[in-house]
This record gives structure tokens, C-alpha cells and sequence, in this order.
């Protein structure tokens, strides 16, 4: 099993070569120059050729990938062009208030999904998978964006019952019932964003479970439909949720940015979409370069989880 | 039987989840309307974020400029000729040859870390503003034909400015320029980018507390404030990007302040709570074209298309009716000295504006129009230009970008946008705007370049008698119109919503860019 898990780790570490390279020309394609950042439009020429000498800027283009890929790995990447802050200092600031409120949404999600998902599969084509699949199919077509206006709408603005704005109140940054009630709305409107994909996935899980030859075995043992359920496909339902949830991990830096833009949560989203805005070229390659990173982290650690859970796997390689 | 019951079990478990979600957010919800603390402090909620990296020589944007403005002080604000506020300085007198003004400062002012106010101070800012290298905002108007102003120290509080050449808009020039404390800068190479922004010492009303990225600017009183200490112990700048969010939070108490929208007057209507006061600014809204784009180099073209521009609609459009918004016709603001509509304003003229596009073989051409993204006004305004050029035959692709990446790229020629929106708020004197027109100025973000009115420009600055500058700053607004680089859309007001009940407004006063003249008037009824 170690064998296969380095195995994977090590087929990993090229396709995060070949990632940052990408994101590295694309920057070096962006009509515009590093240098810009540092500079004035008052310098002088020899000013500017000293700065760019500092920065290793005016070496080939492959050394400068190498400049930055140190950089990165010691945490460093680079400044925005628009307010001249350190990237990495930004992200540092942002991506704890994105996680705060993406983990809890993911998981309850996550939660709820298996439940209705579950509850779907096994009464196929009865009222109740018809109640839940149709709250499916509705909460896939209703944008995020809209779901969160008409949340803010009631429930912060005509019922008054929590605040509209940011993460805190201002004077009230360590008071954990304040942080709770800024909370409650984006993390419930998360929480129904992430949730029909997800009891559509632990629903179509339970019924190929359902239809499988070992079912049938088992009631042909007279096992009744609970004990078939709680002992058999519980498990096996299980097995592929392990994969999503490896999935999701870049969804803890990208996984709101439009929900917490609406809401003004300080988290990554309305970083990033001013970036996009501003053609903050650094800091959309960063945050890109950063969730790509963990799609491949993703992937490798649900393929290790998988193949701890299930032995067959590496037999299979 | 077994099976059911599973089923009630697992619904229980739901129901019991969503029970105890909705009993948590009741219990806390409870003894509380709103989400704030009052009535020490004051919210102000603002569409942009202005960093925590602020220096009185080289921000310029204007939240930028209002936490400058809460936390440092100027020697006097001009707002017109009879309207002089003063605060660092007690008069400023000019001599009788009007060669040298003369500050008097006052002897009572602390900076926030303890240390006393001199002429040292005064005069270590303005050379810092002269400074080439420092690339400072205010350099271009403390520049006579082509010569600084000498500034010296008297005695400890008194500050000589000795001008080159006699200039009849030196007072309103001289001043605005807030002072920074030489024991604080005092050797730093780089002021645009230095550490010590961050950590701002004034002599303002306020301090700054904390900044928080994305979030808020924190300020507390300055309880040594020279005019007396601020009422409201704390204001914050919070940073709201969504539009509507921003308007629910206003409506919600959760912010007090919030410039508003024309098309979002009509939801205060009926909103006891909250006070709406338009107020003029002297802002000129525009559309300007990037001459370093080639595309755009052929003077009838320009023509062409401003003749295509229907003003009236965009402006209806934008700013809903005239309460809020007038048409403008020259670069300067209808309460500026010289102002005049006598130019050619370019009326809506389908039929003249083919033909001079035609003349300019211009059919067909493609050009891109860059605006303010997060701006509904500049969104709604870019809408109907585009239908408009269209109906002339030209196609305009529109670019939404963030407004400070969009001078940013501007003021370096590296913008790939032909044209842009803009606005501006400049001064009382239409010396003050020769920084937009003149050639290689930083703020000349169109690269305009007319040899004729740089040297208008110079003249006018120089030039003692009233009648003769009258008509070189005519010519001079005749000639930017003409060029047709420079396309003014609306002279539009600021519309500032405001909870009922902060009073003091008044006294606080309302002007250009800041909002409040001193914020430390205001206060909680």
C-alpha cells in the first residue's frame, strides 16, 4: 500500500510542474510588467533598470520562473499591482474567514445530503424521492447570487433577525455570538448551494448499491431491508462520498466567492473578483495557481483515503 | 415496521438539527434590533477599499483622501473665494505686491504621538510635494511657468511662500496640501511606499485604530484635537462592494452613512430613519479618449462621435433627473471662475456625425469603451453610449474594470482602451485643472497634448488682470471642447443618505471628495 501511495505522490509533483509553468507564461503573456508595481512614472530610466536588476527582472524568462517558484515556496507571491500589498499577506488575512464559513456549510451539506440522499435512494420513484429530487432540480437552477439577495432580503432586512454585513460587528471582533449571528445567513445559503449535487451523488450511489447481485443474495437469505441497508449498502454508499469530499477541497479557498462577495465577507471571493476587475494579474494567478494546487491535492488524498478503505484498489494496479 | 421507524428516526434527527439552527440564532438575536454599538460610533459605508497605506503627498483617490482627511490637517481648505476654512494656519496673508503669502500657524497643535506642530513641519510637506522623485499630486499646482514656490521658515510659526512670478490662484493653489510630520518622514527615500503609511501620525480629529483588509477602517477621537475634541468617539469607513447590500445595511441600521444613487432615492422615500441630502461637488463626469491608442488619433472621428452622443439620455439614464445632475458643456464645473457654455456643445446629430465619420473613414471602425465596474451609474451611462455609436455606425465593446487599475494602466499609456468614463473634482480656479490638460502630466490620463493650450495655461496662470485671463481661459475651454478628446457628459451631485439622527451636519459641512469638512462636529441627537 506505502508502495502505491508514493507512487501517486510522486505522479502528482509534475502535474503541479506543469500547472505552475502554465500559470507562469500566462502571467509573462498579461500585457503588463512586475516592474510596474515597484515604479513610479516619475523615475528615471537608470532607476528603473536598478529595481529591475534587484528583482532578478531583467534575467531570461526561465530564470525568472525560478525566481518565483522560491518565492512560492517560501510563502511569497508576490504584490498586487493595484494596492502594492503583499499577496501572500492578503491571502494569509482571507483565507481563514472563507474556510470559517465554507468547511461548516460543506460538512452540514455534506450531513444532510447523505440523509436525503439515502431516504431518495431506497423509496425510488415514491413521493419521497420525487419531494427530495425535485428539491434538487430546483436548487441547481436557482443561482447563488439570487438565493442569497432574497435571504438577505427577509431575513436581514424585513424580519431584522440577523446583520447583513461582513463577519463581525464592528467592536465585537471577539464575541463568538456575534460572529454566529453574521454567520447564519451565508452559511445557510452555502449550504443549499452545495446540496442537490450532493444527494444526487449519494442517491444514484444507493440505488447501482441496491440493483447490485449481493442484494438480491441477501434477501434471498430472507435479510430483511434494514439489516440489508445498515449492514451491507451503508458501507459501500460511504465509499464514494470519500472521493467528493477529497474534491472538494479547493472549495475551502474558491468554493463562496460569490456568496461572500454579496454578504461582504472579508474571505477570498471579493479579493479575488476585484482582482478579476482590476486585471490584477498577480493576484488571479495566485489564487488560480493555489486552488489548481489543491484540485491535484485533492485528487491525490481521496485517491489515498480510497485505497486505505479499499484494499481492492491497489490489487487493482 | 423496523423500516419505518428508521425513517421517523432519521427525520427526528433533521428536524432537531434545523430546531436547534433556528433556537441559536433566536437566542442570540434576542434584546437586540440592530447589529451596532451606539451611539459611540459612527459607520460610514464606502464602495471601495482605501488600503491602510495612506501619505498626504501621493494618495489621491478618494477614500484615500477621507481617511487623510479624519486623520491629518491642512493649513486652510479653499472652497471659493469668500469661503476660506482655516485650521493649522490662523490667516494666510498675501503681501502687497501678491509676490509672497505669508501663513501664521497656530501655537496649540500636537501630533497625535505628543510632539508639537512647527513651521518646521509646514515646510518640510511642501518641499516633499516639490519633489520630483516623490511623484507627489499637488506638484503641478505649486509650479509657477515652470518655477517652484519657495517655501521658508520664519520663525517657528510663521511660514513664508515666495512665489517665482505673481499668480492670481496662488491662495487656492497653496492650499488643500495637508501637512505631514517631518519627525516622522524626516529621511525616508520612498514616501509612496514607506512602512510608516501604514501607521499614520496627524493632527487631525481622529487617529487610526485599526485596518482590517476588505473590511473597515477603524478610527478613534483625537481627544487633543486643536478645535476640540470630536463628539462621535468612533468612525468607521466600512467597505461594502455590493451596491445593494450596502443599501439594505443603510436600511437595516447596520451602517449610518451611504452615498446613494439617484435610481436608489426612491427607496428612502418613506424612511423616517433616514435623511437624504444632495449636495454639489463640482464633479464633472466624462467621457475621454486614450490618445496614445492610434485608433483614435484622427480629430474628426472624435468629432464624429461626440456629435453620435445623445447627452440628455445618457444623463437621464444615469442620474434619473436634473435635481441630481445637469449637463455639462466644458471641463470646468458652472461654479468655477471663467466657467462658460459658449463652445461648441456638440448637440446630438446623427446625420453630422455619419458624415464626419465618414470623413474620418471611420465605418466600421471598432473601439473599446473602459468604465468603472462596480459603478451603476458609469454601467448605465457605457450602456447608452454604446447604443448611441452604434446607431453612427461604430462598434463599441465595453470593459469593465476597477477603477484605481484603470488610472493605474492610464497614467503608464499601457491601457488597451480607446476611450474611458471618468469624473473628476477639482478646484474653484480653472488653473487648478491645467493637471488634466497639459502635456505629460501625471493626471493627464487622455495624454493630451495641444502645444496652444499648454501655453493658454501658462499664461492664464501668471496673468494679473481679470478681464485678460477671462479670455484665456474661454479660449482654453473652446479649444479642449473643440479638440473633442475630452467629451463632458454631466455636472452631477453628490447624494449622501444619512441616519436622522446624527446632527451636526452642518457644521461639520459638506464638500468635494471628504464628504464632512470636519468630521468632529458631528454628533449622536
Amino acid at each position: 500500500m506505502l508502495k502505491y501511495i508514493i507512487r501517486r505522490i510522486v505522479q502528482a509533483v509534475p502535474m503541479l510542474i506543469i500547472i505552475s509553468i502554465i500559470c507562469f507564461t500566462l502571467m509573462q503573456l498579461a500585457p503588463y510588467d512586475a516592474v510596474d508595481v515597484m515604479t513610479t512614472p516619475n523615475m528615471t530610466k537608470q532607476t528603473v533598470a536598478l529595481i529591475k536588476a534587484k528583482y532578478g527582472l531583467d534575467k531570461p524568462a526561465y530564470i525568472q520562473y525560478f525566481y518565483w517558484i522560491k518565492g512560492i515556496l517560501k510563502g511569497e507571491f508576490g504584490y498586487s499591482i493595484v494596492t502594492h500589498q503583499s499577496i501572500a499577506k492578503d491571502l494569509a488575512a482571507r483565507i481563514p474567514a472563507t474556510i470559517a464559513v465554507v468547511l461548516p456549510a460543506y460538512i452540514t451539506a455534506l450531513l444532510i445530503a447523505f440523509i436525503l440522499g439515502l431516504i431518495s435512494g431506497l423509496k425510488k420513484d415514491k413521493w419521497a424521492d420525487k419531494l427530495i429530487d425535485g428539491f434538487c432540480s430546483a436548487g441547481i437552477s436557482i443561482p447563488t447570487f439570487w438565493l442569497a439577495m432574497m435571504i438577505i432580503f427577509i431575513f436581514g432586512y424585513k424580519l431584522r433577525l440577523f446583520p447583513i454585513l461582513g463577519m463581525h460587528t464592528i467592536g465585537m471582533e471577539n464575541s463568538p455570538a456575534d460572529f454566529f449571528r453574521h454567520f447564519i445567513m451565508p452559511f445557510t445559503v452555502l449550504t443549499i448551494a452545495f446540496l442537490p449535487e450532493l444527494v444526487r451523488y449519494i442517491r444514484s450511489s444507493t440505488i447501482s448499491q441496491l440493483s447490485l447481485d449481493y442484494i438480491v443474495v441477501q434477501k434471498a437469505y430472507g435479510a430483511n431491508s434494514s439489516q440489508i441497508l445498515y449492514n451491507h449498502v451503508l458501507k459501500n454508499v460511504l465509499l464514494p462520498v470519500v472521493t467528493i469530499i477529497g474534491m472538494a477541497l479547493p472549495m475551502l479557498v474558491t468554493g463562496a466567492f460569490i456568496t461572500e462577495t454579496i454578504f461582504g465577507w472579508p474571505g477570498v471571493g471579493p479579493y479575488f473578483v476585484k482582482a478579476i476587475q482590476g486585471f490584477d494579474y498577480p493576484v488571479v494567478m495566485a489564487v488560480m495557481l493555489l486552488s489548481s494546487g489543491l484540485v491535484i491535492i485533492g485528487n491525490l488524498l481521496s485517491d489515498i483515503l480510497y485505497c486505505v478503505i479499499d484494499p481492492r484498489i491497489r490489487e487493482m494496479r | 415496521m423496523n423500516n419505518k421507524r428508521n425513517i421517523i428516526k432519521t427525520i427526528a434527527i433533521i428536524v432537531t438539527f434545523l430546531l436547534m439552527i433556528s433556537g441559536c440564532a433566536n437566542k442570540s438575536i434576542k434584546g437586540k434590533d440592530t447589529g451596532k454599538a451606539k451611539p459611540d460610533t459612527f459607520i460610514y459605508g464606502i464602495d471601495g477599499d482605501p488600503g491602510n497605506a495612506v501619505n498626504v503627498i501621493t494618495t489621491g483617490d478618494r477614500y484615500g483622501l477621507m481617511e487623510i482627511k479624519a486623520v491629518y490637517s491642512p493649513l486652510y481648505m479653499y472652497n471659493g473665494a469668500n469661503n476660506i476654512v482655516y485650521f493649522l494656519a490662523e490667516s494666510m496673508t498675501p503681501s502687497p505686491d501678491y509676490l509672497s503669502y505669508t501663513a501664521k500657524l497656530r501655537k496649540d497643535v500636537k501630533w497625535q504621538d505628543g510632539q508639537a506642530f512647527t513651521a518646521d513641519d509646514v515646510v518640510f510637506t511642501y518641499d516633499q510635494m516639490l519633489k520630483e522623485s516623490n511623484g507627489g499630486w499637488a506638484r503641478g499646482q505649486l509650479i509657477f511657468d515652470g518655477k517652484p514656490v519657495k517655501v521658508e521658515k520664519i520663525d517657528d510659526y510663521t511660514v513664508k511662500f515666495t512665489l517665482p512670478k505673481i499668480s492670481m490662484n496662488a491662495i487656492e493653489n497653496l492650499g488643500n496640501i495637508f501637512i505631514m510630520p517631518k519627525h516622522i518622514y524626516e529621511g525616508e527615500t520612498d514616501i509612496a511606499n514607506s512602512p510608516k503609511n501604514a501607521e499614520p501620525v496627524g493632527t487631525g480629529a481622529y487617529k487610526l485604530k485599526e485596518y482590517k483588509a476588505g473590511e473597515y477602517v477603524k478610527f478613534e477621537k483625537n481627544d487633543n484635537y486643536f478645535l476640540g475634541a470630536p463628539k462621535i468617539a468612533n468612525v468607521v469607513f466600512r467597505i461594502i462592494g455590493d451596491a445593494n447590500t450596502a443599501n439594505l445595511a443603510l436600511q437595516s441600521g447596520e451602517i449610518d452613512a451611504l452615498a446613494i444613487t439617484p435610481a436608489d432615492v426612491d427607496k428612502y422615500k418613506n424612511n423616517s430613519k433616514i435623511s437624504i441630502i444632495p449636495y454639489d461637488e463640482g464633479r464633472v463626469g466624462y467621457l475621454a479618449f486614450n490618445m496614445t491608442s492610434k485608433k483614435v488619433q484622427n480629430k474628426d472621428l472624435r468629432q464624429g462621435i461626440a456629435y453620435a452622443l445623445n447627452r440628455p439620455e445618457i444623463i437621464n439614464a444615469s442620474y434619473v433627473s436634473e435635481k441630481y445632475s445637469l449637463p455639462a458643456y466644458s471641463f470646468l464645473p458652472r461654479k468655477a471662475n471663467f466657467y462658460t457654455e459658449d463652445v461648441d456643445k456638440h448637440d446630438f446629430d446623427t446625420a453630422k456625425a455619419k458624415e464626419l465619420l465618414s470623413k474620418a473613414s471611420a465605418n466600421g471602425i471598432k473601439l473599446k469603451l473602459a468604465y468603472t465596474a462596480n459603478n451603476v451609474t458609469q454601467q448605465k451611462q457605457a450602456a447608452v453610449i454604446q447604443q448611441d455609436l452604434k446607431a453612427a455606425g461604430v462598434d463599441v465593446e465595453l470593459s469593465g474594470v476597477d477603477g484605481t487599475a484603470l488610472y493605474q494602466k492610464l497614467s503608464k499609456g499601457q491601457s488597451d482602451a480607446d476611450m474611458y468614463l471618468g469624473g473628476y473634482i477639482m478646484g474653484i480656479d480653472p488653473d487648478t485643472f491645467n493637471s488634466l490638460f497639459v502635456t505629460g502630466d501625471p493626471s493627464n490620463f487622455m495624454h493630451y497634448s495641444n502645444p496652444e493650450v499648454d501655453k493658454l495655461f501658462a499664461q492664464g496662470r501668471v496673468e494679473k488682470d481679470p478681464a485678460k485671463r477671462k479670455s484665456i481661459y474661454e479660449q482654453i475651454q473652446k479649444i479642449i471642447i473643440d479638440d473633442a478628446a475630452f467629451y463632458p457628459i454631466t455636472e452631477n451631485k453628490r447624494i449622501l443618505a444619512i441616519d436622522s439622527d446624527i446632527d451636526g451636519i452642518k457644521d461639520a459641512g459638506l464638500v468635494p471628495i471628504y464628504t464632512f469638512e470636519d468630521m468632529s462636529k458631528l454628533y449622536f441627537k
